[in-house]
């Protein structure tokens, strides 16, 4: 019978003295101490990684993946439409209900190639400007891609 | 968890949602839990100290890469096992300072051996001959205190295995005569 398919469906034998567990604890245990210094080089670098700035890059880029993601599959399936043939008219700026239409690349317009450009802006947390803030809820991050990127798309497709 | 703050009362799956939020003290609460642990495991696979020191430091660099989004899904110490497992053999390879477990073990146990017929050193003898795989689950059960379960996760094995490994091991030092006063009747 191999080991694999042994089983023990009864239960082990693990009666042992305590001097049984003290000497295996005093041969395998070393009796030496952790330096204060080896401990300092540890929370030193957590605390590196959880300053504010650090470790909110670090939760964007955790997240954004798949705001990022989101937002190309939106962009696949505006051009699988073949919806982007006709020239987009200039930007209406009611296309936002309740929201302000943000021309991230000042080219005149708003669509899909300025939510890319802010979600790579977000991704990166080079750079952000209030005025991207397209939800109006105080932050700039990947939900305001999200908003543009679904709102260029009906533009392009002539909902509004 | 008191009012968010870090408690020493706190689960490991609480101060791993505080760590994820960005709680250095969460993380530091972990690593005094551990660190302990991890040093002592990390020692017996490099058997030499500056080593053990090391593989410490990278262990829990490595687990501060996995926050945020870090969920623990089995015990802390079945997660970290074959992470010091692994850190320690690319260490002890990279520094080939032993080429096989038994020399490693003669060198961890050597100044025990040094004592003139103790109990621990004939118990060392005995440990050196087990095959690696009975002595590694032995030690995890004894030295480690994980139960069957912990050891069978953190070495991606049958729980059956497990205890066919530990009734071996035992057996073997029930039936060895410098060993077998440590079993009871």
């Amino acid at each position: 019978m191999s080991e694999e398919t042994k089983h023990f469906y009864e239960d082990l034998d693990m009666r042992v003295s305590q001097k049984f567990s003290e000497d295996l604890n005093i041969l395998f245990k070393p009796h030496f101490s952790i330096p204060p210094e080896v401990d300092r080089a540890i929370m030193d670098r957590a605390h590196q990684q959880f300053t504010q700035k650090h470790w909110s890059h670090r939760i964007l880029r955790h997240i954004s993946i798949w705001r990022i993601a989101a937002a190309a599959a939106v962009i696949i399936f505006a051009f699988s439409l073949n919806l982007t043939q006709k020239p987009g008219p200039a930007t209406n700026q009611s296309f936002l209900v309740g929201a302000r239409a943000v021309d991230i690349d000042r080219n005149g317009r708003v669509d899909i190639l300025d939510a890319f450009k802010l979600a790579r802006y977000v991704e990166s947390a080079e750079r952000t400007e209030k005025k991207w803030d397209v939800n109006g809820d105080g932050l700039v991050n990947s939900n305001d891609v999200d908003l543009v990127a679904s709102a260029a798309v009906r533009l392009d497709k002539g909902v509004l | 968890m008191i009012n968010g703050r870090v408690s020493i009362m706190d689960s490991d799956q609480e101060l791993i949602e505080l760590v994820n939020k960005g709680d250095a003290d969460a993380f530091e609460a972990i690593y005094r839990r551990y660190r302990d642990w991890v040093y002592h495991l990390a020692w017996r696979f490099t058997g030499n100290r500056q080593d053990a020191l090391d593989v410490l430091q990278e262990t829990f660099t490595y687990l501060l890469g996995k926050f945020p989004g870090f969920s623990l899904t089995a015990s802390m110490t079945t997660f970290l096992y074959p992470v010091v497992k692994h850190i320690s053999l690319t260490v002890r390879s990279k520094n080939r300072r032993f080429t096989g477990d038994e020399e490693l073990l003669g060198e961890i146990a050597a100044p025990i051996l040094k004592e003139s017929h103790s109990s621990r050193s004939e118990l060392a003898a005995v440990l050196a001959i087990l095959p690696d795989e009975q002595r590694e689950v032995l030690l995890m059960r004894f030295v480690d205190d994980m139960s069957l379960q912990e050891i069978a996760a953190a070495l991606s094995i049958p729980v059956g295995t497990v205890k066919s490994r530990l009734h071996h091991a035992l057996q073997k030092l029930r039936d060895d005569r410098r060993t077998k006063d440590y079993f009871l009747e």
